[in-house]
């Protein structure tokens, strides 16, 4: 990204493409076949062996991949979903797309700022339907344990693995814990392509619903009638147009081969970054260094000891040329959720919202630059 | 693959298009910036509307129009029986019913205002016009039918980017209070995935913009250009956004959209003109829709289904790929949404008609081959 004068120096996420990136989106583009077709099947192929998933379906976005997941398991009007608050806005909005109500449950801690198992426990009633694990950061929620809750209960887990496309729990492949994960290639994802989603699944049964409603619940696409395998079509019921294009596929195609390597490069400096950021008095660096090895390391969260400085630090990065983000403010004290949902209380994902600060990673960031950032921190902490 | 002699339509993507896309990837910016601004400016520009806010597909741009026109649970929305399914999918995401009207009939596909008239109840709230197959509707008459009655007039023009409403040279799109368009990979104007909802209301733009992204109060481009990175959820918004790769796409071939519909016109020209006297063939539309039209598609008429179906299965062993567009109210989804004395206008339509090659780049050629089959199968 050129610097300009009101660009960040040190940008929060910075995607930089490969010669070969480029020529896989050109020769799709120069094939004129830009609808779903060969690429997406070879990339849902793909991306479904590097899970060990049974099936995975390319979508427009992981939020119409929550959406599609939440509706696949049964979620309608009347029901309730068990999300964290302390994830971005889609996780939860995708259940009011279905007529449901988000039921917010606490994070364990600021050290480990994941749904607490005890807690969703707790707000299981008889009309929740699903249980929504977010693996924040790319660090591994406890999918087993809300596994075993969930199925002891006959809910559904979904896993929304936006942040996690390559990570681990118990050595089994994040998303592929519960009946569906959600994963996202956003444009600053550790996997991105722009606007992007996928959802994977072992169901037979989720995989055909989910590739029914992408396309509108239509028995057959453009590809299936220009290969004259079909003539016609039903619309069995309300889908939608969540569709991936081929020119979009052909870059995740290409950008997945580099995948292990760039996350094997994201583990090292997120090593390298926490030993930094172990020598600041005054801010938590949530996870231990034991996670990283099965983490995907999409980004680098701290969070200020004190309350109340957040915004403080933050413009003191800004005037020195270090962008940060806040991941996530609490969806509840959002005003569109204070309006429907005003009773919510979460004191730790409220004070982790209140006190959280995410700063500039990615895979070629330098050693240089990872100095200034953690110098740069330490004294507008100490301030 | 299979290999038709004459595929329903083709894309030629030029060098320079693909150029502007790689400049975009080269960038390293690839979600709602510059180039998508960019976009939407000539967008504007080009239909003719003060606001263009792109989004991910034309049902999304259906969808958000429905929500900031305000539809919602308890509403009723006429929509045309015979039409692609988004139009009629869009009023159910927002909890509206889409109740089916008529269309005029095999010889044009378009909304009959009449029958849309006699629809209407207290509960209604918008007519979703279809600018079908490229043919502009009868959207100054819906116009005035919405105004009398204070009903939203809602335009897709998912297949009609270009078509022209009058002879002034205004276009479809600048008539009702929302126009949805879309530039899937078979449109005239295409991306892949895509779509665009115009709006001459400020508000409604703002609306839209909001919606198709979270209704964050900011976006990942402003924090990056330095904004604050604090932000609030305003309401409940989806992720419809278009990124940059597929603006830049966009803006490179929209330099050459006019071109293009001419080149569609020309080509349905010659078809009408070889097909005028084919016994057993029908030409849909007159010689005035087809000057207004921006030609997504080319239907002809037979005598009825079972000619039509055979008709279809002659031309395609012999290379010439075609397709159909059923009426809503036949599919299984669908079943229950006609209204009991049925939808003659729809089904005729949707039960005679065959749409045959089209597309910017088919050459005189192809036309003749498409002919000849054509006349050798009603023979």
């Amino acid at each position: 990204m050129a610097a300009t004068h009101s660009f960040p120096q040190l940008p929060l996420f910075d995607l930089r493409l490969e010669p070969q990136d480029l020529e896989a989106v050109a020769e799709t583009l120069r094939s004129g076949w830009l609808t779903l077709g060969p690429r997406t099947a070879e990339f849902e192929q793909a991306f479904a062996a590097h899970l060990g998933a049974r099936h995975a379906i390319a979508l427009s976005s992981c939020t119409a991949a929550l959406h599609l997941a939440y509706l696949a398991a049964g979620v309608g009007p009347g029901d309730e979903v068990i999300v964290p608050s302390f994830t971005f806005a889609a996780t939860a909005a995708a259940a009011l797309y279905c007529g449901a109500t988000p039921v917010f449950a606490e994070i364990s801690s600021r050290e480990r700022p994941s749904l607490d198992p005890a807690a969703v426990e707790r707000l299981i009633t008889p009309r929740t339907k699903a249980v929504c694990v977010v693996h924040y950061a790319g660090y591994a929620g406890q999918a087993d344990v809300l596994k075993e809750l969930c199925d002891a209960n006959g809910i559904a887990l979904i896993e929304d693995v936006a942040h996690a496309p390559s990570a681990t729990l118990a050595g089994r492949k994040l998303g592929t814990w519960g009946l569906a994960g959600a994963f996202s290639f956003f444009s600053n994802k550790v996997l991105s392509v722009g606007e992007g989603g996928l959802l994977c699944t072992d169901s037979d049964e989720v995989a055909a619903f989910v590739r029914s409603r992408r396309s509108h619940a239509m028995t057959s696409g453009t590809w299936d009638r220009h290969t004259g395998r079909t003539d016609t079509y039903d619309v069995t019921g309300l889908g939608f147009n969540y569709r991936l294009d081929e020119p979009r596929a052909a870059l995740l195609l290409s950008r997945l081969q580099r995948l292990e390597a760039e996350i094997t490069r994201r583990r090292e400096l997120t090593v390298r970054y926490r030993a930094l950021l172990a020598e600041i008095e005054r801010i938590i660096v949530p996870f231990d260094d034991a996670d990283v090895p099965s983490s995907s390391c999409y980004v680098i969260p701290i969070m200020l000891e004190e309350d109340g400085r957040q915004a403080e630090v933050s413009d003191r990065l800004r005037e020195r040329g270090i962008q940060t983000s806040i991941f996530y403010p609490a969806i509840h004290r959002f005003t569109a959720y204070r309006e429907r949902f005003p009773d919510v209380s979460l004191p730790v994902t409220e004070l982790a919202s209140r006190t959280e600060l995410t700063l500039p990673f990615y895979p070629h960031m330098s050693h240089d630059d990872q100095d200034r950032v953690a110098t740069t921190l330490a004294e507008a902490v100490a301030r | 693959m299979s290999e038709w002699r004459v595929p329903l339509t083709d894309i030629a993507i030029s060098e320079q298009d693909v150029q502007a896309v790689l400049d975009c990837l080269e960038s390293g910016w690839l979600t709602m910036g510059p180039r998508t601004q960019a976009f939407e400016q000539a967008l504007a520009d080009y239909v003719g509307a003060p606001h263009a806010v792109t989004v991910s597909s034309g049902t999304a741009a259906l969808h958000l129009a429905c929500l900031a026109a305000g539809i919602g649970p308890g509403d009723e929305v006429i929509v045309p029986a015979f039409t692609f399914v988004a139009s009629a999918s869009a009023p159910r995401y927002v909890g509206a019913e889409p109740v089916l009207c008529d269309v005029r009939g095999p010889q044009n596909f378009n909304i009959d205002p009449e029958d849309a008239r006699r629809r209407i109840t207290p509960r209604t709230r918008a007519i979703v016009a279809v600018h079908f197959c490229g043919y502009p509707a009868e959207i100054l008459a819906l116009r005035e039918l919405c105004d009398e009655h204070r009903l939203v007039l809602i335009e897709d023009c998912a297949q009609a980017i270009g078509a022209h409403v009058d002879d002034s040279g205004r276009r479809v799109g600048t008539v009702g209070e929302l126009g949805a368009f879309s530039f899937f990979s078979k449109k005239q104007l295409c991306v892949g995935e895509g779509g665009m909802v115009t709006t001459a209301d400020e508000a409604l733009a703002e609306r839209v913009r909001l919606l198709r992204s979270h209704a964050l109060s900011s976006s990942t481009w402003d924090r990056h250009r330095g904004h604050d990175p604090a932000y609030d959820v305003v309401d409940i918004g989806f992720n419809f956004r278009l990124d940059e790769p597929r603006a830049a796409l966009g803006m490179s071939r929209l330099g050459r959209l006019e071109e293009g519909i001419a080149a569609r016109r020309a080509t349905v020209r010659a078809y009408r003109e070889r097909l005028a006297e084919v016994p057993g063939i029908e030409l849909a539309f007159d010689e005035a829709a087809v000057e207004r039209s921006s030609h997504f598609a080319f239907p002809v008429l037979l005598k009825d289904r079972p000619t039509r179906d055979r008709f279809r299965e002659d031309l395609k062993e012999n290379g010439i790929q075609t397709t159909w567009y059923p009426a809503l109210h036949t599919f299984s989804g669908y079943r229950g949404y006609a209204p009991p004395e049925g939808l003659p206008g729809a089904m005729a339509a949707a039960d005679r008609h065959c749409a045959l090659p089209l597309s910017a780049t088919m050459d005189m050629a192809e036309v003749d081959t498409v002919v000849e089959v054509v006349r050798a199968a009603v023979a």
